[in-house]
């Protein structure tokens, strides 16, 4: 306990040196800015490894794995470059998504189950896709599929991301990056970084929008304050009308 | 307009009758084509291969098999032959719009106009004879300035271009190959004429007499005095077509060889017709007379790219269960004058405008059309019918701004009160009075037992209770 808690401070005090070359850094390779530079500064490659698979593994669904990803998705389909979701396990919201600054018409939704990691490669393979993310169907997902999806990835340049079930295991992989997301929720590394990273937490500010608490709903044009993506909606909002009261 | 400019292209296809009924095999062994003569069933081509191994034709079928046991004969298609001037005449097309059927086995097309075009005739007349080799078709070529003559001179592969040379050419056929009546025939060779040019160094009025008046009608029309009456040709306005295989099968790669051979004169029709492809309709019909098998496939972008098609077919078979062997292809077409040309991306270069409609092209080739959406707002207050799936690609953009979490369940659904922790709200929902579905709610985001936070509603009316209806995650 004592020894893990030196080194981790050792670490950050290593981490404050950028002179210094440590060696078991991995090499660096391309990424995506996450849209959040506190995030990216966390994140190993300084943004979400692009042409490479990253896996998530949420505490349980629901957690904050799609919410994480909205402020990429955004930048990406504003440049043309589609996004493919993959299986998800509920309805993305085209209005929380389109409030992100997603444009809904660079945005794909596989919903056949059967055909998914097919569906992932070829994106993958085209090179044309700015963002993929599948949910494996429920059940065990084989190590071969995984292999496979990481392979396609590494095709093209768009980042690639599997997102497991709570009862599923991540077959061996040799994904870049393997992140949990706890309730909270918080992001811990368990593969491609440092081995005592913190964990990195999101903050309510990165998977809510909503008016103060008990705010009548006349205000709700008011609600986008802290949200991370706020910039890229605001700047779309200015032309459009303020809304209604509901 | 002076006819002498006129120059006519004759195709004639000597092995029409044998490639009507073998076109769409890629069987290697020898073939025959046998028709009934006289009550008996007759060879009426082979092909090279059934040559050298003996078979020929006006054998009899019965002897054929006994000198070559694996030949393999298929009755005369009258219907397939017809079929098969089509194509041609649809290849002609491509290159003049004066085509013309001169059936059994030539198409003639007018070039005078394209012999300044494209560097000269030779390179016109060897494309239109690769392409049609391309589609299986040997085809002989011949070249003169009236169509009559074209058209006789097609079948010896003679190719000229100015009367006189015409002449000569014609002079020097045999009085056989003419296409005269049998009386007419007769009474020529009981003359012992042997070639045309004895024929025409008769004089007129002494031809007229012992061979009949239409005689001189039909030679002044091969030499160009006399023009021919054609009807004009033109492509079909919708494109349909239905090909017969001539061994029935379910194997995938005798399908594709007849789905390669279909596209190539899909392909042609479209580029006469200046359309591209919007959506291509498959029905295989089976042997057994079961049930067809059918599917469509749908081009996010209008166009056509043969590869690309041959991929989306051969990925729609792979997921077919054929139950039985397939005898007939049905094809039919929709399509649209409107063509997009394929735009470069000023990034990369790379022809991204084409390429992103071929892979939604893939995609829901093998994903079908619902498995395979974008996602749209609809015009509704309340938020389960807010939204939609639309085909990939057509979402409108959303100008509703109200807070949403990023997940919808497909249906609200019943929770207890006692397990979520509210955490912020209410905004209250009143809608849907119009259509008979009004409801009264206040949302609510609640936290549960896991950390968390879910879009929650309390139902005043029609329903009582709490809902989940979505989560921030």
């Amino acid at each position: 306990m004592h020894s893990s808690h030196s080194s981790s401070s050792l670490n950050k005090l290593l981490s404050q040196r950028p002179d210094l070359w440590r060696g078991r850094r991995q090499p660096r390779g391309r990424a995506l800015p996450s849209g959040r530079a506190d995030l990216d500064r966390w994140l190993p490659d300084q943004g979400w490894p692009s042409g490479r698979l990253t896996e998530l593994m949420p505490a349980c669904l629901g957690l904050g794995e799609l919410g994480l990803l909205l402020p990429v998705m955004a930048q990406q389909t504003r440049i043309a470059r589609p996004v493919i979701l993959i299986t998800p396990p509920w309805i993305p919201c085209p209005q929380r998504l389109a409030r992100a600054g997603v444009a809904l018409d660079q945005l794909i939704v596989v919903r056949d189950a059967h055909h998914g990691f097919w569906a992932a490669e070829q994106g993958l393979k085209s090179g044309l896709c700015g963002l993929i993310m599948l949910w494996p169907p429920r059940g065990r997902v084989s190590e071969r599929s995984v292999r496979r999806l990481q392979l396609a990835a590494e095709k093209g340049p768009a980042p690639a991301f599997i997102c497991y079930r709570p009862d599923q295991s991540a077959p061996p992989s040799l994904a870049a990056l393997r992140l949990a997301i706890h309730p909270g929720p918080s992001l811990e590394m368990l593969r491609g970084g440092a081995p005592h990273h913190e964990r990195f937490h999101l903050g309510r500010s990165n998977v809510i929008a909503w008016p103060g608490t008990r705010r009548a709903p006349r205000l709700l044009s008011e609600i986008t304050r802290d949200d991370p993506t706020v910039s890229i909606a605001r700047s779309r909002q200015s032309a459009a009308q303020p809304e209604p009261c509901p | 307009m002076s006819q002498s400019s006129q120059l006519w292209a004759g195709l004639h296809c000597p092995a029409l009758p044998l490639m009507a009924v073998w076109q769409l095999s890629s069987i290697a062994g020898p073939l025959a084509v046998h028709d009934s003569m006289r009550g008996q069933a007759r060879l009426l081509q082979v092909n090279a291969l059934a040559r050298q191994h003996g078979a020929q034709p006006g054998q009899s079928l019965s002897q054929a098999l006994a000198v070559l046991p694996h030949l393999q004969s298929r009755s005369r298609c009258r219907q397939s032959e017809s079929r098969i001037l089509e194509q041609m005449a649809l290849l002609a097309y491509q290159h003049s719009h004066q085509v013309s059927l001169a059936p059994p086995d030539t198409v003639l097309l007018e070039v005078g106009g394209s012999r300044r075009l494209r560097g000269g005739l030779r390179p016109l007349l060897e494309e239109l004879r690769d392409e049609a080799l391309g589609s299986g078709l040997q085809l002989r070529i011949g070249l003169a300035p009236a169509a009559s003559a074209a058209c006789l001179l097609a079948r010896h592969d003679l190719r000229v271009s100015d009367p006189a040379a015409m002449k000569t050419a014609i002079g020097g056929l045999a009085i056989d190959h003419l296409v005269l009546k049998s009386d007419q025939r007769k009474a020529i060779r009981d003359c012992s004429l042997r070639q045309v040019a004895e024929l025409t160094a008769l004089p007129r009025a002494e031809r007229a007499r012992r061979f009949g008046a239409d005689l001189n009608h039909y030679l002044d029309e091969l030499h160009g005095h006399l023009s021919t009456p054609l009807a004009q040709w033109q492509p079909p306005e919708v494109f349909g077509l239905r090909l017969e295989l001539p061994v029935p099968t379910v194997r995938s790669d005798a399908l594709m060889f007849v789905f390669n051979r279909a596209l190539d004169t899909l392909r042609r029709w479209l580029e006469v017709r200046d359309q591209g492809l919007t959506r291509l309709q498959v029905r295989l019909e089976r042997e057994d007379g079961g049930p067809d098998n059918a599917f469509d496939i749908g081009l996010a972008r209008p166009g056509f790219d043969q590869d690309r098609l041959l991929e989306l077919i051969q990925l729609k078979l792979d997921g077919l269960k054929l139950a039985g062997d397939v005898d007939a292809v049905k094809l039919d077409a929709d399509s649209t004058a409107e063509r997009r040309p394929a735009q470069s991306d000023l990034l990369d270069g790379t022809n991204r405008s084409d390429a992103w409609p071929a892979l939604l092209d893939r995609l829901s080739a093998r994903l079908g059309e619902s498995g395979l959406s974008s996602l749209a707002p609809a015009q509704d207050h309340r938020p389960e019918h807010a939204w939609t799936w639309v085909p990939p690609g057509t979402s409108a953009p959303c100008r509703d701004r109200r807070p949403r979490p990023s997940w919808l369940l497909p249906a609200p659904r019943p929770c207890r009160r006692e397990y979520l922790a509210l955490e912020e709200g209410p905004e209250r929902i009143e809608s849907g009075w119009w259509d008979g579905q009004d409801c009264l709610r206040d949302y609510w985001i609640a936290r549960d037992g896991k950390g968390r936070q879910l879009w929650v509603f309390q139902e005043h009316q029609p329903r009582h209770g709490w809902f989940i209806h979505g989560l921030f995650g």
